[in-house]
């Protein structure tokens, strides 16, 4: 059973005698019947459904609003050895002058105009589930502007952000030589991603890996979404399947009005406070007998590949945009929780 | 006038619905004003049509008097035949000559005779340069049955011909053969498109046609074009697994449904043809909703959502 408590206690192991995976934890414990993909048997998995954190109050809405309504690709990163926070000048030098090197290789090719560029490393405060996860930081390329002014920040060409929500699993089996910031987002040009993942590879002897969403864990995030308590709607609810039909494959898109998708959710949740695997899969299979019924197509047949939410949506190929800043820390959480399910 | 003419003709009467029978009669052009004016149309059917035949018999209608008559009735209610679509071709090097209505007529017509000995073929031009065929099928021994005709539709400026599906499937050789000798061609083939909307049809292959011509102008090439189909779903939940789910909800869910591909048509016909597009053309009854393709609506994407649509209507 995993569970997400108060921010400050860690999830707590099951207790009861049902679970026979004894001595693992409990992410462990949710991560096989994933594995299964299926109910797990007799305690399904559940998950908290996201609330406003109490350290999220401490967070500056201004200062992440920019990490609002843009669209993130996700990586997984094993924990980064001897990083230290106090280095982030001299890492922000240093990775400056290899991307200019790279450019020079001729491999960088789209840093903005040529080495006019500044790279900065900054923390990102508030940016974590429990007291124990470490401090996110964020890297971002800016270009040089032309008139040398102190407020001239200059355009913003790729930003990327290592965040730690509710990491403890990931925590627990390091030693304190490595930092652990297993979610990795990046924006902007993939060859700038490139590079930069190389430089931290070679630096910090980590690495990167594209993080995939596949269309269990959709479905799970749109149900959470959806179970998201909001005062206003500002998108529809949508879902896409893709399917795989000669000669070429046909997209479905299934837009359902955010009330009447809310209607429906409160409808099939029993458990206050917790989202559960058979809530989920109720949810999900009403919506594919609604459709069923009127196209006689069996959408669980066919692909899922992106779901759209007012909090956030979210693409099979592992690209994320969150849209609701009340439920930031939520939507991190479950996605570094799929990054370790990755590293592990 | 024969018997089975007689028949025929007032088979093909009641078939008529009231409001339109004037207006065939017209067209048909075969009674005469002075005729019609005594007829009173006011009657029950079955006195205005007694009288009809009888105002036939005065001016000694023949067979294919009552052919024409057909083929007029068979234009106003084409829907009611589910029609194919085949394609004919030059050979290689072969001229495009003019075409000749006439000489058409005749060797069409020819052909046929010469190899069933008993059929009946009428023709009706219209506009667009199209030619309305109407075959009834006989043997050496037998009659032809008036009752079930083939009808093609011919547009001479066009490769195309459109054919009422028919039952009796042996005579689609000989019929192809007749039309590609008579205009002309090489070889003929059928499309594998099929719809009870010819205007549907015609949109989509002479589109194509011209396509063919544009494509050095053409920028976008039809494959590429990303079509869309947009349905609007305002019904009430009902669930088979579970029926308290949103039992007590009165509202409707509100629900938009997209389909899209760069080959819709064929990706959707493989996908679940025949019920797929049956509950479709349900929805638009039930909710009266109106659907839209998701890019401007070209006509061509209009007249494809149609035949979509209407591709199989039996459900």
């Amino acid at each position: 059973m995993d569970s997400y408590n108060a921010p400050e206690s860690t999830p707590s192991a099951s207790s009861r005698p049902e679970d026979y995976f004894i001595g693992a934890t409990p992410l462990q414990k949710r991560l096989e019947s994933v594995r299964k993909h299926s109910s797990f048997i007799p305690t399904p998995p559940r998950r908290k459904i996201p609330q406003c954190s109490q350290l999220q109050e401490d967070v500056d809405p201004q200062k992440v609003a920019f990490l609002l309504h843009k669209q993130w690709t996700l990586y997984s990163l094993t924990p980064l050895y001897k990083f230290s926070y106090s280095n982030l000048k001299e890492y922000s030098r240093l990775l400056n002058a290899f991307i200019v090197a790279e450019k020079q290789k001729g491999l960088a090719v789209e840093v903005g105009e040529d080495f006019n560029i500044k790279v900065i490393f900054s923390t990102l405060l508030g940016m974590k589930g429990a007291q124990r996860d470490p401090e996110a930081f964020l890297v971002q390329i800016l270009s040089k502007s032309q008139l040398p002014s102190e407020n001239r920040q200059g355009k913003v060409l790729w930003t990327g952000w290592f965040c730690c929500i509710f990491g403890d699993s990931l925590l627990e089996t390091v030693s304190e030589d490595f930092t652990c910031l297993p979610l990795f987002l990046a924006n902007g040009a993939e060859s700038n991603t490139a590079i930069i993942g190389t430089w931290f590879q070679k630096t910090f002897d980590c690495y990167f890996s594209p993080l995939a969403i596949n269309a269990f864990n959709l479905s799970w995030m749109a149900a959470m979404w959806t179970a998201c308590k909001m005062d206003h709607y500002v998108a529809t609810t949508e879902f896409l399947w893709s399917v795989p039909c000669s000669p070429q494959s046909l997209d479905i898109s299934f837009a359902i009005h955010p009330e009447d998708a809310k209607a429906l959710w409160d409808s099939v949740h029993k458990t206050p406070g917790e989202v559960t695997q058979e809530e989920v899969d109720l949810f999900m299979d009403c919506l594919y007998s609604h459709f069923h019924r009127h196209f006689k197509i069996h959408l669980s047949a066919t692909r899922l590949v992106r779901v759209s939410t007012s909090v956030a949506s979210a693409h099979t190929d592992g690209k994320i945009k969150i849209l609701c800043h009340k439920y930031l820390i939520g939507v991190l959480a479950y996605l570094t929780e799929l990054a370790i399910f990755q590293i592990e | 006038m024969d018997e089975t003419v007689a028949e025929f003709i007032k088979r093909t009467i009641l078939k008529i619905p009231m409001n339109e029978l004037t207006t065939i009669l017209k067209a048909w052009d075969f009674l005469s004003e002075n005729q019609l004016q005594t007829v009173n149309f006011r009657q029950r059917k079955e006195s205005v049509v007694q009288h009809l035949i009888h105002l036939c018999e005065e001016k000694r209608a023949s067979i294919s008097d009552a052919a024409l008559l057909d083929i007029i009735y068979m234009q106003f209610h084409q829907h009611q035949k589910v029609w194919d679509v085949f394609q004919m071709s030059k050979g290689p090097g072969e001229d495009v000559d003019l075409f000749d209505m006439k000489q058409f007529k005749n060797s069409f017509k020819k052909i046929l005779q010469r190899a069933l000995k008993n059929v009946t073929v009428s023709f009706r031009e219209t506009e667009e340069n199209a030619v309305w065929i109407r075959i009834a099928w006989g043997t050496q021994y037998t009659k032809p049955n008036q009752y079930k005709p083939t009808y093609v539709v011919y547009y001479s400026q066009t490769p195309y011909a459109f054919t009422s599906s028919s039952m009796l499937r042996r005579n689609t050789p000989l019929l192809g053969q007749a039309l590609t000798i008579a205009s002309k061609h090489h070889q003929i083939v059928k499309m594998d498109l099929r719809s009870r909307y010819l205007d549907s049809l015609k949109a989509i292959v002479f589109k194509q046609y011209n396509q063919t011509y544009e494509t050095h102008n053409s920028t976008t090439p039809l494959q590429e074009r990303s079509l869309g189909l947009d349905i609007n779903l305002e019904t009430k939940f009902k669930s088979g697994l579970n029926g308290s789910i949103l039992a007590e909800r009165e509202e409707p869910l509100r629900c938009l449904i997209k389909f899209s591909s760069p080959h819709l048509l064929e990706a959707l016909k493989s996908l679940a043809p025949a019920a797929l597009v049956c509950r479709i053309q349900k929805l638009l009854c039930y909710s009266g909703s109106h659907s839209q393709g998701t890019q401007d609506p070209s006509s061509w994407q209009k007249d494809l959502y149609l035949l979509f649509v209407h591709l199989y209507p039996r459900c």
